[in-house]
């Protein structure tokens, strides 16, 4: 009888293994769940040889593992949809229109910022000027931008739409635009007390 | 919920003794279901209130077995899953089968 323990030590260790899919607060007591099946299948009279019942016990963690995917992808699916909802009524009112209302915004100011750095550096740029402070006051408010949006990103509690990380890359990315399209859609502004009495109709 | 063939088995199995508690090899063993197909639908049914689940208590003759975890129906998940039931007109052969199987392990009542 060598092979049952060997048998309930491996099915053990895969479902452990398949349980690390699952969100930290359920993890512990499926896997307590599942390993306590175990005994019931390795010492079922009704299987004749005991290599069988080993194989019926590695067979129900094959269906474990099928389990934790199927259980951890809808739990994903649950918490972005959770998510979205938070979005939507965090802070800020969540009409589809007030979205297109922000991003137009954000794009008439990218303009104006693009429109007037060509214009400081055609009109002002010398080719031979050997400080050429144009060009460095664009650069130097290039950076200056992007360092005040990572460190906003940074400092937010949550964002929208899109990871932190994810925001982070796209104003390093597109100078201007990204930290602009951030400021306007992405960031949740500070905390605000809801009032009781809504605006919308 | 849409009533696919092994969930009409688990509803069968699980109707047949509203009020006895199954555990997971047990359901599988009854309903002939893997347990991949198993536990899924279980969690779906528990997250619709469907199905209560509860850990046994440690008896001192378990022999150093785990506590395990038992399934039974609740009271909507009785009504609703007769309801679902009735509405499937003959019980086709897979479900004759696994009712009867079972059989001469417990007595079932009629199905």
């Amino acid at each position: 009888m060598s092979a049952a323990p060997r048998g309930q030590r491996t099915a053990e260790w895969l479902i452990s293994a398949a349980c690390r899919r699952l969100p930290a607060d359920v993890r512990a007591e499926r896997c307590r769940e599942w390993t306590a099946e175990l005994p019931a299948i390795l010492t079922d009279e009704s299987i004749r040889s005991s290599s069988q019942r080993t194989l019926r016990a590695l067979a129900f963690c094959v269906g474990i593992s099928k389990t934790t995917r199927q259980l951890s992808r809808s739990w994903r699916a649950s918490s972005r949809r959770a998510r979205t909802a938070q979005w939507r009524s965090g802070g800020l009112p969540g009409r589809p229109s007030d979205l297109a209302v922000r991003l137009a915004r954000g794009l008439v100011v990218w303009l104006v910022v693009v429109a007037s750095a060509i214009a400081l550096l055609v009109t002002q740029l010398r080719p031979q000027d050997p400080h050429a402070w144009p060009l460095l006051l664009v650069v130097a408010l290039g950076i200056g931008f992007d360092g005040f949006c990572v460190f906003d990103i940074a400092r937010a509690a949550d964002v929208r739409y899109l990871r932190k990380w994810a925001w982070v890359v796209i104003c390093l990315a597109q100078c201007p635009l990204g930290g602009i399209l951030y400021l306007s859609i992405g960031r949740v502004g500070p905390a605000r007390p809801v009032p009781p009495t809504d605006t919308r109709p | 919920m849409k009533l696919t063939r092994p969930l009409e088995r688990v509803l069968r199995v699980l109707l047949a003794d509203p009020t006895a508690e199954h555990y997971g090899y047990d359901l599988m063993k009854a309903t002939r279901l893997p347990s991949g197909t198993l536990y899924p639908m279980l969690a779906r049914l528990q997250q619709e209130g469907l199905v209560h689940s509860e850990w046994e208590e440690q008896r001192p003759d378990a022999a150093g077995r785990p506590p395990r975890k038992y399934y039974r129906l609740t009271a909507d998940g009785a009504r609703v899953g007769r309801l679902e039931l009735a509405k499937v007109p003959t019980p086709p052969t897979s479900t004759r089968r696994v009712a009867a199987r079972p059989a001469h392990q417990t007595p079932r009542s009629a199905l």
